[in-house]
This record gives C-alpha cells, structure tokens and sequence, in this order.
C-alpha cells in the first residue's frame, strides 16, 4: 500500500494562540483522547477499534515483490538446482558468503551443476548483487526472513535447504523480469 | 500508637501506593498503547489467562530481581548504593499526608482518614519533594559516568528551580484556605460555591434563583490560575515527559539512572510512578475537593442517610462513598497526567528555565498578588 503524502504546511511566525501554548496543549490533548476514547470503546464493544498491530508469530505481512530476504535457489521440476555452478554470485558478493564447488553430473541439462553451495548469513548483507549477477535466473532473493539460530553453525546453509521450487518464486521472477526493460540511462539526459 | 493508626498507614503505603504503583506501569503502557492505535502489552499468561496484560508489572518485577545488580569500576559504592533508596523513599512518605477520606464521629470516636493529620501537611510536602532531589543527583555523582553527571546536573537545576516556582503557586490556594493541613482544606472544599456571590458581596443584588447557581467550592474554582501553574510545576518535579531533561534518552542515554541495573534501577521507575500516584492525591486534595462528593456535603448525606438508617451506618456509607470519589478523582488525575505525558513531545532545556523563570514565577505572584486583592476587598464589602 502506496503512503499518502501529507504536505505539512509551517507557517512562518506563530499565531498568538499558539504562543500561548496551552490552547495548543488542549488541541493536542483533544485529538490524543479522542483516539484513546474511541479505541477504548472499541476494545470493550469489540468492534470499530483502529489498530496497526500485526500480531506477528500468529500473523505476518506480505512482503512486497522488491523485498530482499534469503537468496535462494530456484529448483526444477526434477529437482534439480537450476544453477550452472559459474560462479559468478560467488564473484559478485561483497562478503564472500557464498562458496561453490563445481562438478559434472551426468545426463543433466547442463555441463556443471554445483556439488556444494553454501551460504554463510551471518555474513550476507541482502545487499540482492548475487541475484544481479547470475545470467541463469538461478539464484534469487526470496521473501523469508526467519532463520535465527542459536548458533553461527545454525546460519551456515546448504545447497538442500536453498533449493526452493520454482512455482514458488513466480512472483519473484516476474518482478525481476519486469526490470529487464526498464530505461537504464539517467532522465533528461546526461 | 494505637492498632488503627498503624492499619491506617499499612493500608495506605501497601494498598493505595504500593499497590497502585505497578498498576500504573500496565496503565501508561496500555493507555499509550490505545491512544496511539496499538494493542499494548498482552503477552504475559499465567496458565494462557493473560487478563489484558495485567501479569506484565509482575513479569517486570520478576525480571529485575533477578538481574544483576551491577556497580560501575570507580563509582562510589557506598553512595551509588543508597541513591535509589533516597529517592524512593520520599517518594512514598509523602502520601503520608494526604486525606482520602474525610473526619467522621462515631458516637465519642473521631476517625480522620489520613495517615498523618499535621498542620505542617504541604511543608512537608515541599520539605520531601526537595529530599527527591538528592536521590537524582547523587545517582548521577556517585556513577563515575559523564553522561549520569550531566543527567544529575540537569535534574538538580530543574527541580530546584521548580521548587521555588511549586511553593509560590500555591500561596494562593493557602491564602483562600487559611492553612497548610490538607485535610482542613478537604472539609473547607465539601460545601458549595455561589457563582455569582461576588454581586451579593459588593452590590448587595440577591436573588434566590441565582443563588442557586452553585459550583462545587474547589480549588480549582477558586484558584484556576494556581491549578495550572502547580500542575506544570510538579509534574516537572517528577521530571517524567514533557519534562524528563534528566533523562533525555536521546541525549545523554539515560541520564542519573544510566549505571543502574537491575532492582535498583526498578526503584528509581519505581518513585517516579509513586509520585505520580502522590501528584494525583496532591491535585486532588488542594484542587479537586479532596474526598468530597460535588453537591453532596458529609452533613447532607449524614441527616438525609440517618432519619432511615442511624447516624452510624450513615456515617460509615459517608467514609465508604468519600474513599469511593476520592480513588475516582486519584484515577481521573492519573489519567490525565499519563494523557499529557503521551501528547506532548519533551522541551529543550532552555524552554524548560524559560518557562519556569520567566513565565511561572511572575504568573505566581500575580496570582498572589490578585487573590489578596480580592480578599481584601470583600472583606471590606462584608
């Protein structure tokens, strides 16, 4: 949900009410018990309460398309990663949190597929370069968020738990791809 | 000292005080929460029950006894041990005078339902509003911190300052009430005003049905001028927000309380929610007629109740009704102090001086001036 933009007009010098100061408390004590009020009546009729609260382990926010969480692996339908094992995620990381071991598989759709692809969080970023990075559509930013462990060995993650199928990162995909055509040179020109 | 006197007081330090302090804890963090559109505490349960986050103050107090209770390298443990002490204490003693019930005679007995009934009552209200400041200040000295120093240093200017402007804003109050015991001031506020006396008093025009136009004789009434100025005062006593300089999180981190940990710390949240209890009984017994029923005087209620039932049951629905208002008006009081609290953003320091130097200091004796100006001339007039 798009913000709604409220342009605050200041005026330059005070009114003589607001130098007075306590006409500008009640104001201000006017609008706070209203919402106390109302929300208090809200609370024990049960109905018409405002409230922003996401009761979170219970409920949770949909995080929007852009949103940079885990980078994971896209996973075929037979199972396989869809990586190639270029490295290029590997290279592109600033924090050096992915390390890949290459190996040939035989009868698969591609010459190289990784044997091992591990991801370090405690040492990413989310900074998404290894998604920028990856000529496969391979490795994306999923919106998981939730993986605190109580130790560091906890937060090292293997090829297995990454590969997530594809049908589940369809939204991902399409908000990448979305990206592909846009204009790339600055507005207005340079 | 007799067995009354001493349930007296335990009833009043343990039950009213001591108990509706952790209340009062549940009650900012809830009401702030309602007010600003959010649920507020509710995850504390006792076998699932959570009983709208009532178990919270109980889970805090929990918590901080168990925690740490921490002395920073080069502090002075002696000091940094008693500061907490010195300022709870005060605040707790000072509910001592303040009546929650008014004086009843049951046959030869005289009951006053205050803890301590002296005619020094708000001297030693000031007397102990000033020993609070030591606490403050020597919490910050005694931590070997540069950020507890500044707090302390901030605290002392701002409450010694506001102590001046505290007792000269009330002079009116004592001046309409003739003393300084608080519950003498109760009983003066259990009667009724005439709003347009002043035209019988200086121009001789009576008429019954405008004497029948009647206020509650409060101080509030009578001293509008003055409720305003103590209430600003005191609260910045209290230096909880708008006021809370001394702490001023998002300056000086915590300000005189930064090196305490655990229980100790508990104490220093702890007084500042007991004089907020204090501040409310405070406003109540000078401002807002103490014990009493608006429009319902203790005689009233006494003949009207007695013809039926006795003059005793009457007298004892008198205490049970008065302790019922009073705790009504505690509440009201509290709720309007943890209201402002959550509506107005803290003051810049220099503003806090301003306003005390500059704005509430003349307004007072203003205010004394005025009022014996007044009294004066209608004691001529009578």
């Amino acid at each position: 949900m798009p913000g709604q933009v409220i342009k605050v007009e200041r005026a330059a010098k005070l009114g003589f009410l607001e130098r007075l100061y306590l006409p500008m408390i009640a104001k201000a004590l006017w609008v706070t018990s209203r919402h106390f009020f109302r929300n208090l009546r809200g609370f024990v009729t049960g109905r018409n309460r405002t409230d922003f609260v996401v009761q979170y382990p219970e409920e949770r926010v949909d995080y929007p398309d852009a949103f940079r969480g885990i980078p994971v692996l896209v996973q075929l339908e037979d199972g396989q990663p869809k990586c190639v094992a270029c490295g290029l995620c590997e290279f592109a990381c600033p924090t050096n949190c992915i390390r890949i071991v290459s190996g040939e598989l035989e009868g698969a759709r591609s010459e190289r597929t990784p044997q091992v692809f591990e991801l370090d969080l405690s040492r990413c970023m989310f900074c998404g370069l290894c998604e920028e990075a990856c000529p496969e559509e391979a490795l994306v930013m999923s919106r998981e968020v939730e993986f605190a462990s109580y130790d560091r060995e906890g937060l090292r993650f293997e090829k297995e738990q990454l590969l997530v199928p594809e049908k589940l990162l369809e939204r991902r995909l399409t908000f990448l791809r979305a990206g592909y055509d846009r204009e790339c040179e600055p507005k207005g020109g340079a | 000292m007799p067995v009354a006197e001493i349930l007296k007081t335990l009833f009043i330090l343990l039950v009213v005080v001591g108990g509706l302090a952790p209340l009062i804890t549940w009650i900012e963090r809830k009401q702030s929460a309602v007010m600003q559109d959010r649920i507020g505490a509710n995850r504390a349960d006792i076998g699932g029950l959570t009983l709208i986050g009532l178990f919270h103050p109980l889970a805090d107090v929990l918590k901080l006894l168990g925690k740490e209770d921490f002395v920073p390298a080069g502090a002075n443990r002696v000091l940094h041990l008693l500061a907490p002490l010195i300022a709870a204490i005060p605040a707790v003693i000072a509910f001592a005078v303040i009546p929650y019930g008014g004086v009843y005679r049951f046959g030869d007995h005289t009951l006053s339902l205050v803890v301590s009934d002296a005619d020094w009552g708000m001297l030693y209200i000031f007397a102990i509003a000033s020993l609070a400041t030591y606490g403050t200040v020597i919490a910050g000295w005694s931590s070997n911190n540069g950020w507890s120093l500044l707090g302390s240093m901030r605290a002392s200017a701002q409450m010694i300052s506001y102590e001046v402007t505290m007792g000269l804003s009330l002079v009116g109050i004592f001046m309409v009430f003739q003393t300084l015991k608080l519950q003498d001031m109760a009983l003066a506020q259990d009667t009724t005003l005439r709003v347009f006396g002043f035209l019988d008093i200086f121009f001789g025009l009576s008429h019954p049905a405008i004497d029948w136009i009647r206020l509650p004789a409060w101080g509030v009434f009578y001293q509008p001028l003055a409720f305003l100025l103590f209430l600003t005062c005191i609260m910045a006593e209290n230096k909880r927000p708008p006021f809370d300089l001394p702490e001023g999180e998002s300056e000086i981190i915590a300000g005189y309380h930064l090196e305490y940990s655990g229980m100790r710390f508990g104490l220093f949240f702890m007084s500042e929610f007991i004089q907020v209890v204090v501040i409310a009984g405070l406003m109540t017994a000078l401002f807002l007629g103490g014990w009493s029923i608006p429009y319902l005087s203790t005689q009233t209620i006494v003949a009207g109740v007695g013809r039926f039932m006795g003059t005793g049951f009457a007298t004892g629905l008198c205490v049970l009704l008065h302790f019922a208002a009073f705790m009504l008006k505690l509440g009201a009081m509290i709720w309007f102090q943890m209201a402002l609290r959550w509506t107005l953003p803290r003051f810049r320091y220099d503003q806090v001086m301003d306003l005390c130097w500059k704005v509430i200091l003349p307004l007072s004796i203003a205010n004394v001036l005025v009022t014996g100006l007044v009294m004066l001339l209608v004691q001529e007039a009578a």
